[in-house]
């Protein structure tokens, strides 16, 4: 097809080789304005094409997602669909009825969220990607199937959609071409939730279909569930890790310090994306010389994932996200310990806090609270003392959406590098009104097939609009001073890390990132040598 | 009296299928926790979008809420449709001028009544100033909105035949009431209808009227049925989603509600192979 703007959501199931083509982008500022400053994006191979469902718009997330060989693996899938689409509206679904039929129910058509939207806007406005285009495919297929109104009047009210196995296939993907980030539910008149909804189609995909991303389901969950973490990390390699992180931090700072592991009697068990052991072990090392030096009375567990507080389930399959989260509350109750502490890790905070929040009562919760305001704490009171001036250099602050926009933790993270970096300034918009990463909901680790050019290209592209912006005057007048975007989250850590390496930021720019502890123990006026030393990335 | 039975029943039917459909909301099961910050109630808080988790151990603090403030946002919400104001200028004067036309016209109604038990003077301005100003901003609004829709290249895409229907349903109320009311007295009409309405007796009407009262009684049962019943929907996707944050501590109301969903555990089971695992 031609101009994305003619396309249709009742196109989806029009049989041609790609429903739409990402041809224009979102112009990045200077000095990402001009030809050669990016890569070009790439056809997917052929291979791809016969196996897959590339047709939506050439990329591919579903890698579980096959095409069928016989016409009635085609049916069966598509009487799969429908069966899952059933359950979301029955009591399998208690937990979300109320929010999906009122989204499904009211959608005046204003398009009042389109703009609000980041992968939109990053594609010039693209159709397939505006935010209701998605729920209008799958709201057609709802009222053909189950509403009185649909199947007595069909088109009248909507419900003039083809149902095949490519238009099913396709709204499968339509669902990962969303962050699940609400910023479009922010701005709607009517209360209505389309990230919510994408997140409802992802469970009718997994939870009935079997269907979902490799790396959050079968390299996701369910090696966490087999292993204790979705890095495929097990108890051993964990102690290991903290061995190795006590030689780190004693070369890096000359401190000895014993990490401490299922102290019973803690006041908390502080809990981290075990991502972070691996990719970057500075931010777990960093709390440890933070809690050390304040004398906190905490610990770290080693029982089964209560070293890896992820939980990819939030994104795509209430079942898994209910056993990671119930396994996670058991690992501070073997401890005895009521009260958990969310390291730096957006998805977790809201898994860990909001999400399962309602998953179980009584006995069986533990309460669990984020690290940010803890760690306000300890600046406002001046149990730790900084010096300002070794953070100085310009920093900004991303805030990944699940801890701001879904939890409103706004200030902490803020009052802190207010009192630690000089040179901080915040991006536009910020807080509550802020752009996702363009790694949320699972994008950040999902790394097969040609998915990463959709995240670097296009989902990251907002983001990687505000991190120039914000550097403004520095970024090319002073390639020589350090620019840093802190952002407190493994999986925006992770998106922020593709994105600056796909477009050679931190080489052309001296643009770094890192966790908000790192500048915390920088700052440190205890601390002779610098944290960040800001070679090796 | 057939008109009569007709008009009562719609006003009936619209009252209590629009109740029903709150009550069919209302009685859901307790959901998982999709709030959307800012939330309003979050007292001293809600201007930047922060709640109490910002606090440490906060299930330790007490919890500052403001239902001050969380009125203050429904007013403004129902009010000004303060949402689509900030996010979408364009489309909110058509609609405003749509939506307050249709609250005059609501409170026109109220004057009607109230103008049969005291006919003063005073009462007969109020008829007129909120009769007037109903239909015409609900007028003006609904055909720009409806010119809008047409026009709008990305709406006009999204708009099934039948928002186009609702659109011209509720014109051709407003019109044939402007048209039947607009006497050489104004609204001496409908205050004679209303008081016949009220003693039950058969209304005696000209063809214009009775149009008009056919259109208005089929809107009254139409619109609980369709989507424009959103004066139902809107309560709940603020209120019971998105500014919904009541966490689940020990001797909470929401611990209570859990458990006794637990106590009903669902029928239905998904398929996918990992779901029947333990
Ligand atoms: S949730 Fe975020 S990514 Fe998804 S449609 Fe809305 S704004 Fe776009
Ligand atoms: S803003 Fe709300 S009502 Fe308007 S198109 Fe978007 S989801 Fe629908």
């Amino acid at each position: 097809m031609s101009h994305s703007s003619e396309i249709q959501p009742k196109d989806i199931a029009k049989p041609v080789d790609k429903l739409g083509e990402v041809y224009s982008l979102m112009v990045l500022s200077a000095p990402y304005d001009k030809e050669g400053m990016e890569p070009d994006l790439k056809e997917p191979k052929d291979s791809w094409k016969t196996k897959f469902c590339a047709s939506l718009d050439g990329f591919i997330a579903l890698d579980t997602l096959v095409r069928p060989s016989t016409s009635e693996e085609e049916d069966e899938f598509v009487q799969k669909f429908i069966n899952g689409l059933a359950k979301l509206f029955a009591d399998s679904n208690n937990n979300f009825l109320q929010p999906l039929q009122l989204t499904m129910d009211y959608c005046a058509k204003c398009n009042t969220c389109s703009e609000a939207c980041h992968v939109f806007e990053a594609t010039n406005r693209h159709e397939l990607y505006r935010p209701i285009f998605r729920s209008e495919v799958f709201r057609k297929i709802y009222k053909k199937y189950f509403t009185p109104g649909g199947k007595l009047l069909g088109k009248f009210v909507g419900a003039d959609i083809d149902i095949n196995w490519e238009s099913i296939a396709r709204l499968g993907e339509l669902a990962y071409r969303c962050n699940l980030c609400r910023r479009c539910a922010q701005t709607c008149p009517l209360g209505l939730d389309n990230g919510t909804l994408t997140h409802e189609i992802r469970k009718i995909f997994s939870q009935e279909m079997g269907i979902a991303p490799t790396a959050l389901h079968t390299k996701g969950t369910e090696l966490q569930l087999k292993t204790g973490s979705s890095t495929g990390m097990n108890k051993l390699a964990f102690l290991d890790t903290i061995e190795f992180l006590e030689e780190e931090i004693e070369e890096k700072t000359g401190r000895k310090i014993k990490i401490p592991i299922d102290k019973k009697g803690a006041d908390f068990l502080l809990t981290h994306n075990a991502g972070e052991y691996l990719a970057w072990p500075e931010n777990p090392a960093a709390f440890a010389i933070l809690f050390e030096e304040a004398g906190l009375n905490w610990t770290l567990s080693s029982s089964m994932i209560g070293y890896d507080n992820v939980n990819y389930g939030i994104w795509y399959d209430d079942t898994m996200a209910r056993k990671v989260a119930l396994q996670q509350f058991e690992a501070a109750k073997e401890l005895g310990i009521q009260r958990i502490v969310i390291g730096e890790c957006g998805h977790a905070h809201k898994a860990g806090i909001v999400s399962s929040d309602r998953m179980t009562y009584g006995e069986d919760k533990v309460r669990v609270e984020s690290c940010l305001p803890l760690l306000w704490e300890l600046v406002e009171t001046k149990r730790l003392t900084f010096n300002p001036e070794k953070n100085n250099f310009p920093v900004t602050l991303h805030d990944p959406c699940n801890i701001v926009r879904h939890m409103g933790i706004v200030q902490p993270q803020r009052n802190i590098l207010k009192a630690i970096c000089p040179q901080f300034r915040e991006m536009t918009p910020h807080g509550v009104d802020n752009y996702c990463c363009g790694g949320g909901s699972g994008f950040a680790v999902m790394q097969s097939l040609n998915f990463p050019d959709f995240r670097n290209k296009i989902s990251t592209r907002m983001k990687f609009q505000q991190i120039l912006n914000a550097f403004d005057e520095e970024l090319v007048t002073n390639t020589d001073i350090v620019k840093y975007v802190c952002a407190p989250c493994s999986n925006c850590k992770g998106a922020i890390r593709d994105m600056l390496e796909y477009y050679q930021a931190t080489d052309r720019f001296n643009i770094h990132y890192g966790g908000l502890v790192e500048l915390m123990v920088n700052a440190l006026t205890t601390l002779e040598q610098p944290y960040l030393t800001f070679t090796d990335e | 009296m057939l008109l009569t039975i007709y008009l009562f029943i719609s006003v009936l039917f619209f009252i209590v299928f629009s109740a029903y459909k709150a009550w069919k909301y209302a009685s859901m099961p307790i959901h998982s926790r999709l709030e959307l910050y800012p939330v309003p109630k979050e007292a001293g808080r809600a201007s930047y979008g922060g709640s109490y988790y910002e606090e440490v151990e906060w299930w330790n603090k007490p919890r500052q809420v403001s239902h001050g403030n969380e009125i203050k946002d429904m007013l403004q919400e129902m009010l000004f449709i303060k949402k689509l104001f900030e996010n979408h200028q364009r489309l909110w004067w058509p609609s405003y001028s749509f939506h307050i036309g249709i609250y005059f016209l609501f409170l026109w109604t109220i004057c009607l009544l109230i103008g049969t038990a005291w006919p003063e003077q005073a009462i007969t301005y109020l008829i007129n100033i909120t009769g007037v100003a109903g239909f015409v901003l609900a007028s003006i609004g609904n055909i720009a909105l409806l010119i809008r829709r047409i026009t709008d290249h990305d709406m006009r895409k999204y708009t099934t035949p039948q928002e186009y229907f609702n659109l011209f349903l509720i014109l051709a109320v407003l019109l044939s009431g402007i048209y039947a009311w607009s006497g050489n007295v104004l609204f001496f009409l409908p205050r004679e209808i209303i008081h016949q309405l009220l003693t039950f007796q058969a209304l005696q009407v000209d063809p214009a009227v009775l149009i008009h009262l056919i259109l208005l009684s089929f809107m009254f049962i139409y619109i609980p049925l369709s989507k424009m019943n959103h004066y139902v929907g809107k309560f709940f996707t603020f209120h019971k989603v998105l500014w919904e944050n009541e966490p689940n501590l020990p001797g909470s109301k929401v611990e209570k509600e859990l458990m006794e969903a637990a106590a009903h555990p669902p029928a239905t089971k998904w398929s996918a192979p990992h779901m029947n695992q333990d």
